[in-house]
């Protein structure tokens, strides 16, 4: 009956313990998804937003990106290198220009290539209303490098995939 | 994709249809991006080595113009001509009412293709 009692308490037990482990220590990939999870509730915007923020979410936005990250986009004018103010003043200013925003993303495939380095590709949808009610529906493919620094995985580089080619 | 499939709509992928096949001009097909959650529905138009042009809203596969029954809002794009590369295909989609820097089209590798749409 003891051996019982123990195996009906212990059970649980043990269970919430394996659970807690995986949520407080997770695994390598899901800290590697953690800026992409915060990029998505930071760049996603409200109607109602209110400009405290506004001005808190700019300023996340520049937190997840390493000191200066490289952006490649071959059919567009946005390549080059930018630094984390850059970056935070350029969301701000794009989502000034609508009213709604949400960005999300989708099936993720992870490398690591080196240690402290991870390959990300990943689809990236963005979808909102402009200012004067326009729909934006804009798909991409992404191929990210992170870097990890001070136990913080960092955008370092940024890579438009062109799945069509005009 | 509008008229032909509307925005928004849902739809099952036949992933099997070009397992021994491949596209044919005027297909509709799915078209991946890093993973199956979110695809595109496009037409195939043209496949690899084939010229691809537009002339006043009108596509022209090699120099001749085609038939395209499915476009039915206007259209008023130039393309210059273009020629589509190795182990790839052209994808447009029906709905050309927009600006062409607006459409999302062009060439794709084939092996982004994922098969086509149950109905």
């Amino acid at each position: 009956m003891v051996k019982i009692k123990y195996l009906l308490i212990g059970g649980p037990v043990v269970i919430i313990g394996i659970f807690a482990f995986f949520y407080f220590f997770p695994n390598e990939e899901k800290k590697v998804k953690k800026p992409f999870h915060l990029l998505s509730e930071w760049v996603s915007k409200s109607p109602d937003e209110n400009p405290f923020t506004l001005l808190q979410k700019m300023k996340n936005i520049g937190t997840l990106f390493d000191e200066r990250c490289e952006l490649r986009a071959p059919s567009q004018s946005l390549s080059g290198s930018y630094t984390r103010e850059e970056i935070s003043t350029y969301a701000g200013s794009a989502r000034s220009h609508l009213s709604q925003l949400d960005l999300k993303f989708y099936d993720f495939h992870i490398l690591f290539p080196e240690k402290e380095i991870a390959k990300v590709t990943l689809t990236g949808r963005l979808t909102g209303r402009s200012g004067t009610g326009e729909q934006v529906d804009e798909t991409r493919e992404l191929e990210c490098v992170l870097k990890k620094i001070e136990r913080k995985w960092l955008f370092s580089e940024i890579e438009v995939v062109e799945v069509l080619k005009k | 994709m509008e008229p032909t499939y509307h925005s928004g709509g849902v739809n099952f992928c036949w992933r099997l249809r070009y397992l021994f096949s491949e596209p044919k001009r005027c297909d509709v097909i799915l078209v991946r991006f890093a993973g199956s959650k979110v695809m595109l529905l496009k037409r195939m138009v043209a496949q690899e080595d084939e010229q691809v042009e537009f002339r006043n809203g009108k596509l022209f596969i090699d120099g001749k113009e085609m038939e395209e029954p499915y476009v039915r809002l206007p259209c008023n794009w130039n393309l210059t001509p273009r020629r589509v590369e190795k182990d790839c295909v052209y994808v447009i989609g029906d709905n050309r009412s927009m600006p062409i820097d607006n459409h999302h089209f062009g060439q794709t590798s084939k092996n982004r293709i994922v098969g086509v749409p149950l109905w």
